[in-house]
């Protein structure tokens, strides 16, 4: 193939060629243009949607693989999404405060020894044990790649870096459903293509898991979702100190149904239905 | 002359001087302001004799004269008397013209209506000093000085369309149309933050002008900031006008945009020009053409008049102007106040028609150059 598109490339006027390269709408696999930061891989339209394809296609069937979703996220992000979520962020003081200061949640910014000396139920606090509950490191999130313009990869970046907060802000935990459901609220939240496209691994889950997703998580998430202000927004590193519970009735994000509390509850619910199944069958019978 | 669309960033037009149908021309349209105008007109009223002017004069009443008093001496009920400040007795006027804006006396007194309505917008207007492009490299000043500053550039942005028209040496005239409180707020800014707001609003997204419009001040630093994360292609700057690096001090003032029609432009013994007339939405820069085109047809309707022996005052004599020029004035008022409501629109599905439509007038020459030969009057 490159074989082919050789000459016909070489054929092209000067001119041409240059203001191919200077833009970033179209060029060819043999003209790649710089990146313009220091993760960036520039990509032609079929590279992205090839990507795009294939991340969604292997993430669902291995739902870990945290670098398909983040490619997934990226590939899907242009056109209009992220951009519409930048210029949310810079509708906002404090989302261009963000962009402005550009901060970054690692282990070196996050010292998660001084969080844990935070009161228990401030957020900092609460994001520390989660991270240590589930054993991962703020470390453990990829650089943006493929996203072409250099301020919306910062907002991609952030977004994903602050992933976690959202966790401790809802309180899902991170087994699969409540994965889903907290990528529900985001996806009613941020609109990013790839938090809707994570809700199809609702298939995955267990015919009691989906129920209840549908019933309860489902339309939790979307009516916090679309009600909270963009929680991009929300500038992590000065809410560290501030209680959970406050900065959730600031953002008017309602608690989520205790997961574990609810499936304990369906559980005795089942048993009971059953027995009476049991017994309905019992008198039919005589 | 560079037009472009802020919710679209490939929508754009351009016109220059000499594409088909204006081979002959070297310009466009030429700014001129207004005291430049005011000039002229009085050196021209000089050289008339004899002319009586009346300065440091106001109207204090337009009426018609006393019934006559008995048969045989003159009749002059419908004549319109003019009372001035400085002079004891009346003006009697044979044709009383009225040219006084669009709160017009004259019209008041001829019982003529008009028309229009109010767009929920203001004037910003001001002049600005441009810095030169690029700095003060020795290759820039090389280049022809003449043809740096003669590009006029208008970018509608949702609120209303900010136009920088060029003026002689570095200066440049500032027409911002926009939401009377924004127009307040601009008012209100420091000099050094309502050129950065500006600079903003030509370079920057409609997301970061109406941000950057409602801060108190600090645009300075936040336009500095903004252009080094925008990604704005550098050999497209000259898309974008100069960099502005000061105003004027004392050249910002702002006037609440309408659109008005006159039902009549004549009466008995009155004749209405200019904004007393009609009054339109600046953003095609038509107001004063107009008016001009209005008196050079009363001026054609008088001479007739004149040398045929009529009375220049009679309604009748007068309506070749009405004719002439109400139909032709309506439809540019038409045309500007769509244009108006066309670019207030951000929803999408007329966003991306109307930059279909604007990239497909940018390929036309020949009706580009009509348009030309239109707003050049």
């Amino acid at each position: 193939m490159s074989t082919l598109l050789a000459p016909a490339a070489c054929q092209l006027p000067a001119a041409i060629r240059i203001s191919t390269i200077g833009s970033n709408k179209a060029f060819t696999v043999l003209h790649r243009p710089p990146p313009k930061y220091k993760a960036h891989v520039p990509l032609t339209n079929i590279e992205r949607g090839a990507l795009a394809v294939g991340s969604a296609v292997i993430s669902l069937v291995h739902p870990r693989r945290g670098d398909l979703i983040a490619t997934l996220g990226e590939t899907t992000s242009t056109p209009y999404f992220i951009y519409r979520l930048r210029d949310a962020m810079l509708s906002s003081p404090t989302g261009r405060r963000i962009l402005r200061d550009r901060p970054r949640v690692t282990s070196l910014t996050m010292s998660l020894a001084r969080l844990r000396t935070f009161p228990p139920n401030s957020v900092g606090r609460a994001y520390a044990s989660w991270l240590d509950r589930e054993r991962v490191s703020p470390d453990t999130r990829d650089n943006v790649r493929y996203i072409d313009d250099e301020e919306c990869a910062y907002v991609m970046q952030r977004y994903r870096e602050c992933h976690d907060f959202y966790h401790t802000l809802t309180g899902l935990p991170v087994v699969v459903e409540g994965e889903v459901a907290l990528k529900a609220f985001e996806f009613a939240n941020t609109l990013l293509p790839m938090t809707g496209l994570s809700l199809f691994a609702v298939v995955r889950l267990k015919k009691q898991e989906r129920s209840r997703f549908w019933s309860t998580y489902l339309p939790w998430a979307i009516s916090n979702g679309l009600r909270s202000p963009e929680i991009i927004n929300v500038y992590w590193e000065e809410e560290l100190e501030t209680s959970v519970e406050e900065l959730r009735m600031r953002l008017g994000i309602e608690r989520p149904p205790d997961l574990r509390g609810v499936r304990e509850t369906e559980k005795e619910a089942r048993k009971a239905a059953k027995e009476r199944r049991e017994r309905l069958r019992g008198i039919t019978v005589a | 002359m560079h037009v472009w669309d802020a919710l679209s960033s490939e929508s754009k037009i351009d016109f220059s001087a000499g594409e088909n149908g204006r081979k002959n021309t070297s310009a466009i349209a030429y700014m001129t302001e207004n005291p430049n105008l005011t000039r002229a007109l009085l050196a021209r009223l000089e050289s008339l004799e004899p002319i009586s002017s009346f300065e440091n004069a106001k109207v204090t009443s337009i009426d018609l004269g006393p019934p006559q008093d008995s048969p045989g001496t003159l009749n002059l009920s419908s004549y319109p008397h003019v009372t001035t400040s400085s002079s004891t007795s009346p003006l009697v006027a044979r044709l009383l013209i009225g040219a006084d804006g669009i709160n017009s006396p004259v019209r008041t007194f001829a019982h003529i209506p008009t028309r229009g309505w109010d767009y929920d917008r203001h004037g910003v207007v001001a002049t600005v000093r441009l810095a030169s492009r690029g700095g003060s490299h020795s290759q820039i000043e090389e280049a022809p000085k003449v043809q740096d500053n003669v590009t006029a550039y208008q970018r509608f942005l949702p609120s209303g369309p900010i136009a920088l028209l060029a003026l002689p040496g570095d200066y440049a005239s500032l027409v911002w149309s926009t939401t009377p409180e924004q127009a307040a707020r601009l008012k209100g800014l420091d000099p050094a933050d309502f050129a950065a707001m500006v600079n903003a609003a030509f370079r920057l997204s409609v997301v970061d002008v109406d941000y950057m419009s409602k801060m108190p001040s600090g645009q300075v630093d936040e336009l500095a900031w903004r252009l080094q994360a925008t990604d704005v292609p550098r050999e497209d700057e000259t898309k974008y006008p100069r960099i502005i690096e000061s105003v004027q001090e004392g050249s910002v003032a702002s006037f609440p945009l309408r659109m008005r029609q006159a039902d009549q432009y004549v009466g008995e013994r009155v004749a209405l020009v200019g904004d007393a007339a009609h009054t339109i939405h600046p953003l095609a820069g038509q107001g004063l053409n107009m008016g001009l085109a209005d008196v050079a047809s009363l001026v054609r309707a008088i001479e007739y008049s004149v040398s045929h022996g009529g009375d220049i005052g009679v309604q009748g004599n007068l309506e070749a102007y009405e004719s002439e020029m109400w139909m032709k004035n309506n439809r540019m008022l038409g045309v500007v106040d769509k244009l108006h409501k066309l670019y207030g629109v951000s929803w999408w599905p007329v966003v991306g028609l109307r930059s279909l439509g604007l990239g497909t007038v940018d390929k036309f020459n020949g009706l580009k150059g009509w348009m030309m030969s239109q707003a050049g009057g």
